[in-house]
């Protein structure tokens, strides 16, 4: 991989102002059902902390993006959003459909050390692959209809509960969904609170990670 | 870069000076209820002040966005609370609001609580807020970041810095930016080098203006301080604030925004190899520390602050700590401690920031003397400098960073602040840096005193409520890696300088020659040996690499003591390596071809002619009679001599800069045609006679 430094005069501002335009101006598309009247509602109660109304990244303006950018405008998702990027998983998969259980930066920082994180993100691919398939589930598919089939199966090849409990909707044991049914191109996604899969927590919960 | 215009810098100084204070209408006030509100709006935060009251456990701050008559659009939320330990004077208490988006319009108001008993509210204090700097019609100032313009949704991305990097370099006649190295996936480490009118336009010529330099972002999933870098460098390259044009009319900035660029891009703390790179600036085995280490050689910032985020929810908003390690100079240190607790914790208090030092509030084992920490490092480089963490959550006192935007924006102009402190602190205390600097470096090579492998100088506490009533631990060195009797040199043989090595990443390991030449340190080849002699400026770091017991070193060299102690009378011929410490010479001295001489603490009564040398290092050393030295291959450094007789440094083909760094000569001082030119390391010489040739400005 090659970053040439830029030689040639550029106005980033310009460049910036477009994509946002770009980015802001939701419009329906054939492949991905927008509710009526063009906006996109999310629910949980992590959703008010995420772009709202008008902002930049709100899901409406999301919901004709690719998921991979969709992913980037999630201020919770970064390491996520990396993860996938770094696996190479979304273009591999060449899923028609997919539906994404996205655990919060918090949710990963509450599951590994930094030191376990950074070897996946650098060594451990092929455990990073298969940790992020345990947070793929094939089709698009809001989070009512899970909660409805009361299990979901995910491309890691385990079939997960899908339990609700009043306003609360629980993958496996521990991951509730705190924002869901966000919209992107051929994509469902909804963030949840805890890491599925069986690799081993490491984080040891001080948060006194030295400088 | 290209030439300005007089009529747009006309418009933005017009623009830009709108500082207001906005205060509440007096009115009788009910008891407890606080009084004397004002809000000071500033990039990204506003500084809420009021008239304390009496019995005042802590106070909260309630922030609601209205409209322009006034009128509530939002839910009013308590956004911050006040505690006497936040600031040094809590009869004056401040609080720096932020998180919101800069340019939105609120109204504030504060009240006290006795224990949990809330008192009245005071009456509200309205304001717009500061909009993200720059006139959007002015070019180069209308530059905004990605995380600007994304409303903090998104960090600016690795592509999106090169742009805007780009587009400030070609629009401000300030700013050069250059490619300092690449990172192991070979993204650009790019500088920003700043100056007024024009940054100077060498290494060298930028080192003379005594440098500020801020690191911003090295572990890849701490991105707050790279966006306060990334605006701060459009400020400085635009802003025709006298403040700004003063402050770069004194010096040069340097802002280094990514050396982690690839550790950014995957979101990770350590490198592409996983490495954590503040673990790696003695070593710099890793591309990027490397780049960085040599950057500080070429450019000799005087002062440094370096970015990072921490996950400690009870810390201040800006926990921060000087270079500790006991290898430290003294005044390094000193000076380091009266940036934080001098300038740092009184600005902190007019503005109502919470700098504290690292760890502070229960902080666990962290802040110590690893000399492979940028702060440790920077500080054996005797560069006055300071940690800086952004806490990561909101925390107790912060209680509406849910919000990722506001935790995210909080976090960035909270890290802008300081940096813009940071600055100031160097323009108003240069000339005590450059004092503290040259008495490091004297002190450190005269090579007297212990050295500890391990181990750092105490933080002392302050009496609570106060924000350094918490300091880190107290890290004493223990006695094994205590080394009382300090070697002369360290010798290293052919396959430790110049053999392969397995630490670093793959294809592209340096030998530890690569490692010693990116540091700066003087080596002399005599025989077969290679030579680090600890009478340099930077004596403190060198053990810790070449030792045996050094903690985490790079070879085990070979401890060489002394040579030559005590009374010596007569003809004094050097043959091999020399190294005199503590003695006394009456007669002439002579080093011959091929030879080295080491020198601390000696006085010479006699000529000294070292000609076609292999090596002079000479430090903290009285001679009387000429001192001649020419012809060497290796390495020359003269340090605090007092010379009584003509100084002549000619003819020398080092690859290297001879150093003349304050030397007191009582006579002429003459330098000509050596290879590569002397530098006194901005450290004058005093020189009764005539400065000829290259030494004319030493």
């Amino acid at each position: 991989m090659s970053y040439p430094r830029t030689s040639r005069p550029r106005r980033a501002g310009a460049i910036l102002a477009a994509a946002l335009l770009l980015a802001t101006t939701a419009c329906t598309d054939q492949s991905a059902p927008a509710p009526a009247g063009g906006t996109v509602s999310v629910t949980g109660p992590l959703c008010a902390a995420l772009p709202t109304g008008t902002e930049p990244g709100n899901p409406t303006a999301l919901a004709d993006l690719p998921v991979d950018q969709a992913l980037t405008w999630m201020p919770t998702l970064t390491t996520f959003e990396a993860a996938l990027r770094t696996s190479g998983l979304l273009t591999d998969l060449h899923q028609d459909g997919i539906t994404l259980l996205a655990p919060t930066d918090d949710a990963f920082a509450k599951k590994f050390s930094d030191d376990t994180w950074d070897t996946l993100m650098t060594r451990d691919h092929d455990k990073l692959r298969t940790l992020l398939k345990a947070h793929l589930i094939a089709g698009t598919r809001p989070l009512d209809e899970l909660a409805a089939a009361g299990t979901a199966t995910t491309l890691d090849g385990v079939t997960l509960t899908v339990t609700r409990t009043g306003d609360t909707t629980r993958f496996g044991d521990t991951a509730d969904a705190v924002c869901a049914d966000y919209l992107a191109t051929g994509a469902r996604i909804h963030l949840v609170n805890a890491v599925l899969g069986p690799l081993p927590t490491t984080a040891d919960g001080s948060g006194h990670r030295a400088h | 870069m290209r030439r300005h215009r007089a009529v747009l810098i006309a418009l933005s100084t017009l623009l830009t000076a709108s500082l207001t204070t906005i205060a509440a209408p007096a009115s009788a006030a009910e008891p407890g209820q606080v009084t004397g509100l004002t809000v000071r709006q500033a990039d990204g935060f506003a500084t809420l002040a009021w008239q304390p009251v009496d019995g005042a456990t802590d106070y909260q701050i309630e922030r609601t966005p209205v409209d322009a008559a006034g009128t509530p659009t939002g839910t009013a939320t308590i956004v911050g609370i006040w505690r006497p330990n936040r600031q040094i004077n809590q009869e004056s208490p401040t609080f720096a609001d932020a998180g919101f988006n800069p340019g939105d319009r609120f109204q504030w108001r504060v009240r006290a609580r006795f224990d949990t008993t809330e008192q009245p509210y005071s009456e509200p204090v309205a304001g717009t807020t500061t909009a993200p700097w720059g006139n959007p019609d002015v070019p180069g100032e209308q530059l905004r970041t990605q995380w600007e313009t994304t409303h903090a949704a998104q960090y600016t991305s690795d592509t999106e810095e090169y742009a805007y990097t780009a587009a400030i370099d070609e629009l401000s006649d300030r700013v050069r930016v250059v490619e300092i190295g690449r990172t192991v996936k070979n993204r650009p480490i790019n500088m920003f080098v700043i100056g007024y009118p024009t940054p100077p336009a060498t290494p060298e010529a930028v080192a003379a203006t005594s440098p500020a330099a801020v690191n911003c972002n090295v572990h890849g999933n701490e991105p707050g301080d790279r966006e306060a870098c990334l605006i701060m460098a459009r400020q400085l390259a635009f802003s025709t604030d006298p403040r700004v044009i003063d402050l770069l009319s004194h010096t040069t900035v340097l802002i280094v925004p990514t050396i982690n660029g690839d550790g950014r891009a995957a979101n990770t703390r350590g490198n592409s190899t996983g490495q954590d790179l503040n673990r790696d600036y003695s070593l710099i085995r890793q591309p990027e520390t490397a780049a960085y280490v040599n950057m500080v050689r070429q450019y000799r910032p005087v002062a440094g602050y370096d970015g990072h985020e921490y996950g400690n929810s009870r810390a201040g908003d800006l926990p921060m700590l000087p270079p500790r390690h006991q290898n430290v100079a003294q005044p390094i240190f000193d000076e380091s401690m009266d940036m934080i607790e001098g300038h740092m914790y009184t600005k902190g208090a007019e503005d109502g920031w919470w700098p504290c030092p690292y760890g502070c509030d229960g902080g666990g084992n962290v802040g110590l003397g690893e000399e492979t920490i940028l702060r440790n490092t920077l500080g054996l480089k005797n560069v006055v400098n300071s940690l800086l963490e952004l806490r990561s959550s909101g925390g107790q006192t912060r209680p509406d960073e849910g919000n990722a935007a506001n935790n995210r924006r909080r976090k960035t102009f909270s890290a802008l602040w300081t940096f813009q402190q940071f600055l100031d602190y160097h323009r108003a205390s240069l000339p005590d840096i450059k004092q503290a600097r040259a008495e490091s470096i004297t002190f450190q090579a005269a090579n007297t005193g212990r050295l500890v492998f391990r181990g750092s100088r105490p933080i002392t506490a302050h009496p609570a409520p106060h924000p350094g009533s918490s300091p880190p631990p107290i890290d004493a060195p223990p006695a094994d890696l205590i080394l009382d009797n300090a070697p002369c040199a360290y010798r290293l043989t052919e396959e430790q300088y110049h053999g392969a090595r397995t630490d670093g990443p793959t294809g592209a390991v340096t030998t530890a020659a690569e490692r010693i030449a990116d540091h700066g340190w003087k080596v002399i080849k005599v025989g077969d040996s290679y030579y680090v002699p600890l009478n340099q400026p930077e004596r403190g770091l060198i053990p810790l690499l070449l030792d045996g017991q050094g903690v985490e070193n790079l070879v085990d060299g070979e401890r060489i003591y002394p040579t030559s102690t005590g009374r010596h009378t007569g003809p004094l011929t050097v043959t091999g390596f020399a190294c005199l410490d503590d003695a006394t010479v009456t007669g002439p001295v002579t080093v011959r071809s091929g030879a080295a001489l080491v020198t601390t603490g000696t006085t010479i009564t006699g000529p000294v002619n070292a000609t076609g040398a292999a090596g002079v290092l000479l430090a903290d050393t009285k001679i009387t009679g000429p001192l001649r030295v020419t012809g060497t291959t290796d390495a020359v450094s003269l340090i605090d001599l007092t010379v009584t007789g003509p100084v002549d440094v000619s003819a020398n083909r080092t690859d290297n800069q001879p150093l003349l760094v304050g030397n007191t000569v009582n006579g002429p001082l003459a330098c000509a045609g050596n290879t590569t030119a002397p530098t006194n390391l901005n450290i004058s010489n005093t020189v009764t006679g005539p400065r000829a040739g290259q030494c004319a400005t030493l």
